[in-house]
């Protein structure tokens, strides 16, 4: 499979007087579970409504390997997509659920049954899906876009309604999935949910990607270089290191954040001003704080009146 | 289409509301069309009245619960959300559309058959006891008379077309509720107003636009000259509301953010 699983480029889309997607740019590969983070209201629903072909936009293109949705032949075979779990008849069970779904991409009843067992439903099939928990029926949904056995999965907010077993075996089959070769696109508005699965980022933001890059490379450059220290005598050492052209900021009681200078060398400038210190460490950010920092200005702008704000 | 109709198909019989509604449109109609026979008797030669018509009554009832059905096919979804996954399965709209019609068509054509042979037969069992004999000169109803003929077809294509002109309504509305109060009014309160209306020439009308009063001049089988419409011409009309109403619905399916 070479073509990439989803290639989204410069989607543009205005409900009225809101831009809900704005040049909205990104690439979903296979064997990598892509997380898509953002605020609510970042854009992430519509673009995945825009890949399959449910809302039209005003400007760009959403690819499944390289052709748009509505020209898919038997769409769930390319890709497998959950939007709202709770978006069935109430009175159906869940196995006629999934075997009108089969029906219309001409699939056997057969692969239904397979499917709800590989999501763990076989003792639940047959009940009507209104009864079900929000955490059964995101089970549900992800039957439904295993169906038809597709190199492409996506996953809106699948986290939601699940208990904690629910979430590591989410987690758990995420990552299977994406082992097998598929490209799997999940989005949550909580970067702790996607944290340990995905290993490529897509962060957005007023409608648009504003992060698009490895889980790795990103903590890397948010780390940015910084150390850590825990001293007792924190403005003594604020003063020297300062006073040598460091970035300094007390982050804690006993803990001062420094930029601009190496390890061993904020070592060095303590030691020869007798400075105590207990403890000298490479600051490494978290993925909670890459989040903060690329979202901060989207979210600030979503809590703000249009009208100027009064500081 | 085909995978298309097979899954509308599975959704209309995997889920109890379309079998009760459709079992509720013929004891309805076959009741209410029991009820309009069984208060008609006849003593003399010559009682004179469309027989024909009274034994299909219980259609005007029926067309309720079939439109009611009609809607629910794809309101339904829309309230639930379901539309959305309908159309991610099947992403060319006309097609899912088309697929929700004809399946759609196909029940309520059973559905429709057996309330309006029920009604005939229950009119021919009542009316005989009530004195409309051969003897006086009123044969049995029987389909090998032209008219009644032309009639119970015509009853059970009108009940085809009720059901299509609200899957057309339903689509552009998307809302059940309304769509439901959208139709009832079309089929029951048109006639209503024209009956209120003085002046003549808007009360006939009214009468041959309203999909209901219009259509059913199918089932008269006597004093065809005194009809607004001729009984097909009639008929023609329901159809082309069912044609608008489906068109405008289809292109809105189509056209608007699902």
């Amino acid at each position: 499979m070479s073509a990439p699983g989803i290639v989204v480029a410069g989607l543009r889309k205005r409900y009225g007087a809101t831009l809900a997607l704005d040049g909205m740019s990104f690439t979903v590969r296979p064997g990598v579970v892509t997380g898509f983070v953002g605020p609510n209201g970042a854009g992430k629903s519509t673009t995945m409504r825009v890949i399959l072909g449910l809302d039209a936009v005003d400007e760009g293109t959403a690819l499944i390997e390289g052709k748009p949705y509505h020209s898919l032949r038997h769409p769930l075979s390319h890709v497998g997509s959950l939007l709202d779990a709770a978006a069935l008849h109430p009175s159906r069970s869940a196995r006629n659920h999934l075997l009108w779904l089969a029906h219309s991409q001409g699939l056997a009843a057969r692969r239904v049954d397979q499917v709800i067992e590989q999501v763990g439903l076989t003792s639940a099939a047959r009940r009507k899906a209104g009864g079900y928990s929000l955490g059964m029926r995101q089970r549900l949904g992800i039957a439904a876009a295993l169906l038809g056995d597709p190199p492409v999965i996506m996953l809106d907010e699948p986290f939601n309604g699940m208990d904690p077993d629910g979430i590591i075996w989410m987690r758990g089959f995420l990552r299977s999935l994406a082992a097998q070769g598929r490209a799997v696109l999940v989005s949550s508005h909580l970067m702790s949910e996607v944290q340990d699965t995905a290993a490529h980022l897509v962060v957005a933001g007023r409608g648009k990607a504003i992060a698009d890059a490895g889980v790795a490379d990103l903590i890397a450059a948010a780390s940015g270089g910084r150390v850590a220290l825990r001293t007792t005598a924190g403005a003594h050492a604020m003063r020297v290191l300062a006073h040598a052209g460091a970035t300094v900021a007390a982050t804690g009681r006993d803990t001062i954040t420094v930029s601009g200078l190496p390890a061993d060398r904020i070592v060095m400038l303590l030691s020869e001003s007798a400075v105590p210190f207990s403890e000298v460490s490479a600051h490494r950010a978290t993925l909670e704080d890459v989040y903060q920092e690329l979202t901060r200005e989207a979210v600030e702008f979503r809590a703000a009146t249009p009208t100027e704000v009064p500081r | 289409m085909r995978p298309a109709l097979h899954a509308e198909w599975t959704k209309l019989r995997t889920v109890a509301g379309p079998l009760w509604l459709l079992l509720g449109m013929i004891a309805a109609t076959v009741a209410l069309s029991a009820g309009a026979t069984s208060v008609v008797t006849c003593t003399s030669a010559d009682c004179g009245g469309d027989v024909t018509r009274l034994s299909l009554t219980g259609v005007q009832l029926g067309q309720a619960m079939v439109a009611i059905l009609a809607v629910l096919v794809i309101s339904g979804e829309y309230s639930s959300g379901m539309i959305r996954t309908t159309l991610t399965a099947m992403p060319h709209r006309a097609t899912a559309f088309a697929a929700k019609a004809i399946t759609l068509t196909g029940v309520v054509a059973v559905a429709g058959t057996t309330a309006v042979l029920g009604s005939l037969l229950a009119g021919r069992l009542i009316l005989h006891r009530h004195g409309f004999t051969a003897a006086p000169g009123h044969p049995a109803l029987s389909l090998s008379d032209g008219p009644t003929l032309r009639a119970t077809a015509g009853s059970i294509l009108y009940l085809t077309l009720i059901a299509l002109l609200s899957l057309g309504i339903a689509a552009i509305v998307r809302d059940s509720a309304t769509s439901i109060g959208i139709i009832l009014g079309l089929l029951y309160l048109l006639p209503i107003l024209s009956q209120v209306i003085g002046n003549p020439h808007g009360q006939r009308l009214l009468q041959q636009i309203g999909p209901m009063s219009a259509g059913l001049a199918i089932q008269a089988t006597t004093n065809l000259h005194s009809l607004p419409l001729s009984p097909w011409a009639g008929l023609g009309v329901t159809a082309g509301w069912a044609a608008a109403t489906l068109v405008a619905g289809g292109l809105l399916l189509r056209v608007r953010d699902a």
